[in-house]
C-alpha cells in the first residue's frame, strides 16, 4: 500500500478529480477551497459539450466519493498562504482559514497538485463592447447563469433586466483574447462554448436570431464536427470580424463591426451581447524557484512531462496549467495524479553524495538544484531527497569545492585522463570531449559505435555527463593544466535543456572561464561549447572536426 | 596590492552568509555587501597577496595586482585550480609568460 499525504489546492474538476483518484488509491489527502462551496467553475455551468450533460451529474458523484473515503479531508474556505522546503521531500504549507483571518496553521505534505483554476478576464477591461456600463452586455459564464435555476432569471432564458423573451443574440469571440492590449494568447475553449450556448439558446427560445462575431472559429479535433453541427442545425449568422463597438441606443444593443470576408460594414441590433472572455492565470503564494510561463500559468515541461514541474512534488492540473476547457481539465488532473503516485512509488535514481569533510556549507548547490531537491539541512550540509532528486548533476557542476558528486562522476574520471595524456597514451589534438547524455551523447555513440572513435581524431576523450550544467570547471582546469590541448562541451539548446538551466549555467561559467584563461594568455578558443540535439550527428562531427583543425593550428597546450 | 572584484563576475555566492572568500581571507578583510551582494576588501592596505582569495573564487572574480617591489603593471601572477594540480601563469612587466604546475594539497 502507497503511503503518504498529498494536498490537492483548489476544489474545482480538476482539484475534485486528483483528490477523489489519490483517496481511492490510498493516500491522505488533503483537498482545500477557497470558497464555501466545492465545484468551482464547472458548478456555475448549465450544460457541458458535446453531449450538453449537466456538470451536476459528474460532480455529484465526484463529491459523493470523496464524502465516502475517510482518508480525503476536505476542507472548504480554506486559502493556500505559503509554500516551503524545510526538509527534503516534505513540503510545509500554510493554510488559512478564510473566514477567520487569524486562524492560519501548517502542514506537512508530500506533494501538492496545484488545481487552483484560472481566473476570468475582466471584460470591462474592453472598453468598446461597454461590459458593466452597458444593460444586457454579459460574459459567457454570465449566460451560463441565465439558465440556472439559481441565476438572476430563475432558470428562464429571457433578458436578464426586461425579462422579456430573448429575440436576438450576438456573441463576441475572442473578447479580449488574441489582442496585444489584453491576452496576447488563445484560450481555446471559448468557440466551442459560443457553439454550445447557441445550441441551448435555440433548443429553448424557438424562434431566435443568433450572430457571431469572429476571428477565426477554433475547433480542433472532435470538436470540429459539433461545429458542423451547430452551423448546419441552427444556422447561426458567423460574421469574421470583431465588432469596433457595442451601443444602447432605443432598447437596443447596436453592435457594428466589419465582416472581412465581404469587406462590408455590418450593423446589427441584439437584446442581448455575450462577450466570450479568455482565462487569466491565478494567483498563487510565491513558491520559491516554481517555474511560470510569461503570462503566469504553469505549463509544466511540454510537450514530453507537461505536469512536471521544476520543483519535485508539485504538479499542476486543470486551467493552473494553461486555458482549457473541462475535459483537458479532467485529463490533466489524472496525469498530474498519476505523476504523484509513480513518484511515491519509485525507487529513488542516482543520487549526489556529499563529502562533508570538503564542503564549507556555501549552499550553491542548493540555490542552483532545478528541482528543489538539494537544500542545507540543519547542521548546515547540504542534503539531497532521492526521491526529488532527478540526477542531473547541476549541484556538482557548480561546487567550488568538488564535495557533491553523482556517484560514478567526479574529477577522478579526469585525472585518469590527464594521466593517459602525460604518459603519452593519447595522440594529439588531445581533447576531452563532455557530452550531454540526453543528446549529445547518443549522438556520439550514433557517430563512432560503441567505444569506437573518429578516424584522424584519435585523442579525443568522451565523456557522457547528466547534464552539461553538471561539468565542473575544475575538471576543465585540471584537463588543461595536465596539457590536454583543448576542452569540447556539447549540450543541449538554451532552451531545450531538459533540466532548465543546466546548458545557460554552462555558460556563465564557461563565460568566467574564458576571461581569467584570456588574462592567463592562453587562447580561451581552446574551450568550445555547442548545442547539439540528438540527430545532429554529422554538426557533431563537423564541429569536432573543426575544433581538433583549429587545436592543431594552435598547437600544443601552453602547459605541455 | 589588493584583490580587486570584478562586480559582473562575482556573484556574492548566491546570497551566502559567508562566500568562500570572506572565509578563507587570513586576514578577515573581504566581506560582503548586502547591498550589493557583492564581495568587497574592507582594508585594501592590509592585504598580504597571499592570493587565496583568488583561488577559492568559484566565478573566477578576483585578480589581485602585484606589488611595486616584484613587478609594475602589466605583471601578473594568476592561478588555475584543477584537482589534483594547480597551476600558476606568471606574465612578467616586459610580457615573458611563464607556467608553474604544482601538485595540489586540498
Amino acid at each position: 500500500m502507497l503511503k503518504g499525504k498529498i494536498l490537492v489546492v483548489g476544489g474545482g474538476i480538476a482539484g475534485l478529480t486528483a483528490a477523489d483518484r489519490l483517496g481511492r488509491a490510498g493516500l491522505e489527502v488533503v483537498l482545500v477551497e477557497k470558497s464555501s462551496a466545492n465545484g468551482g467553475r464547472v458548478a456555475g455551468l448549465h450544460r457541458y459539450y458535446p453531449r450538453l450533460c449537466p456538470p451536476r451529474c459528474g460532480l455529484e458523484i465526484l463529491v459523493n466519493n470523496i464524502s465516502g473515503l475517510s482518508n480525503v479531508d476536505m476542507r472548504l474556505q480554506t486559502e493556500l498562504t505559503g509554500v516551503q522546503k524545510n526538509s527534503p521531500g516534505i513540503w510545509t504549507v500554510t493554510l488559512r482559514n478564510t473566514k477567520q483571518e487569524a486562524d492560519e496553521y501548517q502542514l506537512k505534505v508530500d506533494g501538492i497538485i496545484l488545481a487552483t483554476g484560472a481566473q476570468l478576464y475582466d471584460a470591462s477591461l474592453i472598453k468598446e463592447y461597454g461590459y458593466g456600463s452597458l444593460p444586457a452586455v454579459i460574459t459567457s459564464m454570465e449566460f451560463e447563469s441565465l439558465f440556472r435555476p439559481d441565476g438572476p432569471t430563475g432558470g428562464r432564458p429571457v433578458h436578464p433586466v426586461t425579462g422579456k423573451p430573448l429575440k436576438r443574440v450576438a456573441f463576441i469571440q475572442c473578447a479580449g483574447s488574441r489582442d496585444k492590449n489584453h491576452l496576447p494568447y488563445c484560450s481555446g475553449y471559448c468557440c466551442a462554448v459560443t457553439l454550445k450556448q447557441i445550441e441551448y439558446l435555440h433548443q429553448s427560445c424557438g424562434d431566435i436570431g443568433t450572430w457571431v462575431f469572429y476571428k477565426d472559429i477554433r475547433t480542433p479535433g472532435s470538436k470540429e464536427e459539433y461545429y458542423r453541427h451547430v452551423r448546419e442545425e441552427y444556422r447561426p449568422v458567423f460574421i469574421r470580424g470583431l465588432p469596433s463597438s457595442v451601443e444602447y441606443e432605443g432598447g437596443k444593443l447596436i453592435v457594428r463591426a466589419e465582416d472581412t470576408l465581404s469587406g462590408k460594414k455590418v450593423k446589427g441590433d441584439f437584446d442581448l451581447v455575450v462577450l466570450a472572455a479568455g482565462m487569466v492565470p491565478p494567483v498563487l503564494p510565491v513558491i520559491d524557484g516554481l517555474e511560470k510561463d510569461r503570462y503566469g500559468f504553469f505549463p509544466g515541461h511540454t510537450p514530453c512531462d507537461p505536469t512536471e514541474l521544476r520543483r519535485s512534488g508539485i504538479w499542476a492540473a486543470g486551467c493552473a496549467q494553461q486555458p482549457m476547457d473541462v475535459e483537458d481539465s479532467v485529463r490533466s488532473a489524472l496525469s498530474a495524479v498519476a505523476q504523484c503516485l509513480v513518484k511515491l512509488h519509485q525507487q529513488p535514481s542516482a543520487y549526489p553524495e556529499v563529502n562533508k569533510k570538503k564542503c564549507d556549507h556555501c549552499g550553491r548547490c542548493a540555490k542552483e538544484c532545478p528541482y528543489g531537491a538539494c537544500i542545507l539541512g540543519p547542521d548546515g550540509y547540504p542534503e539531497v531527497y532521492p526521491g526529488d532528486c532527478r540526477s542531473c548533476g547541476i549541484c556538482q557542476g557548480g561546487c567550488p569545492l568538488m564535495c557533491i558528486n553523482l556517484p560514478g562522476q567526479g574529477i577522478k574520471k579526469i585525472e585518469d585522463v590527464v594521466d593517459r595524456v602525460l604518459s603519452g597514451g593519447v595522440p594529439q589534438p588531445s581533447v576531452l570531449l563532455f557530452l550531454c547524455s540526453n543528446d549529445a551523447y547518443p549522438a556520439w555513440e550514433k557517430l563512432t559505435g560503441q567505444g569506437g572513435n573518429i578516424e584522424g581524431l584519435e585523442g579525443v576523450v568522451p565523456i557522457p555527463v547528466p547534464c552539461i550544467g553538471s561539468v565542473n570547471m575544475s575538471w576543465i582546469n585540471e584537463a588543461l593544466i595536465g596539457g590536454l590541448d583543448g576542452v569540447m562541451l556539447a549540450g543541449c539548446h538554451p532552451d531545450q535543456c531538459h533540466h532548465g538551466g543546466g546548458t545557460s549555467l554552462a555558460g556563465t561559467r564557461l563565460q568566467n572561464l574564458r576571461e581569467t584563461l584570456g588574462r592567463m594568455r592562453i587562447e580561451p578558443e581552446r574551450i568550445y561549447s555547442t548545442g547539439i540535439t540528438i540527430d545532429d550527428t554529422e554538426r557533431l562531427l563537423g564541429e569536432i572536426r573543426r575544433f581538433g583543425d583549429l587545436l592543431v593550428k594552435m598547437g600544443p597546450s601552453p602547459f605541455k | 596590492m589588493p584583490p580587486k572584484v570584478d562586480l559582473k563576475k562575482c556573484d556574492g555566492c548566491k546570497g551566502e552568509n559567508e562566500p568562500l572568500c570572506v572565509s578563507i581571507c587570513p586576514g578577515d578583510l573581504l566581506f560582503l555587501n548586502e547591498e550589493s551582494v557583492r564581495a568587497v576588501c574592507r582594508s585594501p592596505r592590509d592585504c598580504w597577496d597571499c592570493m587565496s582569495c583568488v583561488k577559492a573564487c568559484p566565478q573566477g572574480a578576483i585578480e589581485t595586482k602585484l606589488p611595486y617591489q616584484l613587478g609594475y603593471y602589466p605583471a601578473k601572477l594568476i592561478p588555475l585550480m584543477g584537482g589534483k594540480r594547480v597551476s600558476w601563469t606568471c606574465i612578467g612587466q616586459d610580457g615573458k609568460v611563464e607556467r608553474f604546475t604544482y601538485k595540489n594539497r586540498n
